[in-house]
């Protein structure tokens, strides 16, 4: 830097009628219209959600013949094989959050806008958490008709019970790795190096507690140690989220 | 602003418009001092560049129901309407605006800045890319009865004299110039901007 | 730190470590007290476990200066958070070279999932490693901002991982992984606190001669970027 005296400063003045007129934003308003909006897109597009499905149908082949090929009965292996489908599928969901705001830089649109940049990451947030329900609603069913002998109703519910557990903290971190990642180069290597570390407790504790209602146990305790530790997970990576979530589009 | 290519001035607008935080240098938008309270800024700031920053596969009504929200402005569809009507979109506003023409989307984009009533307009290089539709509103918010504070980055020295009360020239990253159009004529402009472009040595 | 007092300290802070350091291998091999089935070689333990818990508090220091970085924006923090990552990844390799000791001088293998910190600590290098991933990425501002982010949110999953794992292994083997079980006599304690306080001696050493290292690399391509402008 060179010689500079007084730093710059500038200032852009509005008349006090014109202060006045123009309205306080609150967050809930916007967050509702952004997850509008990806909802909108998608069901438009329809892109992400249908390679997300394909993806996880070959994801569970492979495991078939990579696994569960060696042996007559597969229900031990299907609560993994649901959730390393989940987690490897996830990565596209978080790799493509903000495609539709890269398309023509459309997200200065965004933060030009009087809405704090948590409410962005947030909202983004709840989208990756539809992707992956919408994505569990089809794979679970599946997984139980290729991998599992028997499963009550009872037990499906429960999976799914888990499965939003666990997904409030997968779209969490999903939602700050994917605005990470957005804008800067190495995006489709980044993704998965940093949200698949990330996630391994989530998984563990998923899969854990979908064993113990799949596996044929029906381990009641167990299945509430993994409970505790999918809510625990969410619990910290929502603190997490509050500290930063606001931080990450502050150029 | 004017000022040849790579002489700062869309960094400056991204500034101003709080998409970027300077590294020294203070901002007072509207009161609020920036970036710290940047957030109550925008309120006031309407942002046009040369992408007009919609979805392209939203329609063109979509897109501003969701500017409205952003913006805190409630049931806008009455404010909608009419500012689809005012940039002539309104027969076509139930179609994606991926299938407009560039001239058709970056008049969205002048509607999606306007739809919250900023007094502060923030325009880099507003005219290109627009057509003859468009151009004729933008001419409209930039005369002072429209009562907006207006600070635009373009290449036309004319329009520039014609409509600024106040002109800064920049280069390479600094101010060079600050004149008043009311002391300066516009040959004597349009001849200190050709000296500046042609003073730089071509990248 | 450039100036003579820092360095004195630096002197100090390392020597104090060397001798600790030397005390406690020697202390742990040849002193502590034997436990009935353990051989010599799995003492490697308080090392073990010494070396993980001082790269845990390595990234709880990136991490806490993670925020520090946020709220102040000051470059120096972010140097702190990037040396803090640096050394974490180098005893978490620690911790895995020395947990592979010991569980084949315990187990037979080089390698078993059932112990939580291995486990853990692999996932750790994957983490800590996509952290520098993600500051190749980026430059300037925005690489120091992404940074402390990351360090934030990795730090918080690392005990996560370390419960997740301790939870699904106390479901399948329901045993305490320890040398000795729960009931350590306070002779073997005494040797476990030194080893601590030398591996977090040994971490602080390291931190400043980095730090030293990364404030001159700075402080020249300042004043590089100073005579260029004229």
């Amino acid at each position: 830097m060179a010689t500079s005296q007084t730093p710059p400063r500038l200032e852009i003045a509005v008349a006090e009628p014109e202060l006045a007129a123009v309205p306080r934003v609150g967050w809930r308003g916007p967050l509702a219209a952004l997850v509008r909006k990806d909802v909108q897109l998608e069901l438009r597009t329809k892109q992400t959600a249908i390679g997300m499905v394909l993806f996880a149908l070959v994801a569970m082949v492979i495991f078939q013949f990579a696994i569960g090929s060696r042996t007559d009965d597969a229900t031990p292996f299907a609560a993994g094989i649901i959730w390393a489908t989940v987690a490897l599928t996830a990565v596209l969901a978080v790799s493509r959050a903000w495609a539709a705001e890269r398309e023509g830089r459309t997200i200065d649109g965004l933060l030009a806008a009087p809405v704090g940049r948590g409410v962005l990451l947030t909202a983004k947030a709840v989208s990756i958490f539809l992707y992956l329900l919408a994505l569990e609603i089809v794979v679970v069913p599946l997984a139980v008709l290729f991998f599992v002998e028997s499963a009550a109703a009872t037990d499906l519910a429960i999976v799914f019970g888990l499965c939003l557990l666990a997904n409030l903290a997968l779209a969490i971190v999903g939602s700050l790795v994917a605005s990470l990642a957005a804008f800067t180069r190495g995006r489709e290597l980044l993704v998965p190096a940093l949200f698949l570390p990330a996630i391994v407790p989530v998984l563990i504790a998923a899969a854990g507690g979908t064993f113990s209602v799949l596996g044929g146990t029906d381990d009641m305790a167990e299945l509430r140690g993994y409970s505790l530790l999918l809510a625990g997970c969410a619990v910290v990576f929502g603190l997490v989220a509050y500290a930063t979530y606001e931080f990450v589009f502050d150029d | 602003m004017i000022g040849p290519n790579g002489a700062g001035k869309t960094t400056l607008v991204r500034v101003l418009a709080t998409l970027l935080r300077p590294d020294d240098g203070s901002l007072v938008l509207a009161g609020a001092p920036c970036p710290s309270q940047a957030r109550r800024a925008r309120a006031y700031i309407g942002y046009l560049g040369h992408d007009p920053l919609v979805y392209p596969d939203l329609t063109a009504r979509e897109n501003l129901e969701l500017f409205a929200s952003m913006y805190g402005l409630g049931d806008a569809s009455a404010r909608i309407d009419a500012l689809l009507d005012r940039v002539g979109l309104l027969a076509r506003s139930l179609e994606p605006v991926r299938g407009y023409s560039r001239g058709m989307a970056q008049r969205l984009g002048i509607a999606r800045m306007l739809l919250h009533s900023p007094p502060v307009l923030l325009l880099d290089e507003p005219y290109s890319g627009l057509d003859v539709e468009g151009a004729r509103v933008l001419d409209e918010e930039l005369v002072p009865a429209a009562g907006h504070t207006i600070v635009a980055v373009t290449h036309e020295v004319d329009r520039a004299h014609a409509l600024a009360e106040r002109v800064v020239v920049m280069r390479s990253g600094k101010v060079v110039d600050d004149l008043r159009t009311a002391e300066v004529s516009l040959a004597e402009l349009e001849r200190r901007y050709a000296e500046l472009v042609g003073a730089v040595a071509p990248t | 730190m450039t100036n003579a007092r820092g360095t004195r300290l630096l002197a100090v802070t390392g020597t104090a470590t060397a001798l600790l350091l030397a005390v406690s291998v020697f202390g742990i091999f040849l002193v502590a007290p034997e436990d009935a089935d353990q051989g010599i070689i799995q003492r490697i333990f308080y090392f073990h476990v010494a070396i993980a818990l001082t790269s845990f508090i390595a990234f709880l220091v990136a991490a806490i200066y993670g925020i520090v970085y946020l709220r102040t924006r000051k470059p120096e923090y972010d140097r702190i958070g990037v040396a803090s990552v640096g050394l974490g990844l180098f005893f978490s390799i620690l911790v895995l070279i020395t947990g592979s000791i010991w569980a084949k001088a315990s187990w037979g293998t080089w390698w078993v999932w059932e112990d939580p910190r291995l486990a853990t600590f692999v996932i750790v290098l994957l983490l800590y490693g996509a952290y520098f991933l993600l500051r190749s990425s980026a430059d300037g501002e925005r690489q120091a901002r992404y940074s402390a982010i990351f360090a934030i949110a990795a730090f918080a999953s690392v005990p996560l991982s370390f419960y997740s794992v301790r939870v699904a292994q106390s479901f399948v083997h329901p045993v305490v992984f320890t040398p000795s079980g729960a009931n350590m006599p306070s002779t073997m304690l005494v040797w476990f606190v030194v080893a601590q306080v030398a591996m977090l001696g040994l971490f602080w050493t390291l931190l400043q001669m980095e730090l030293v290292q990364r404030r001159t690399d700075a402080a020249l391509k300042r004043l590089k970027a100073q005579l260029e402008v004229q």
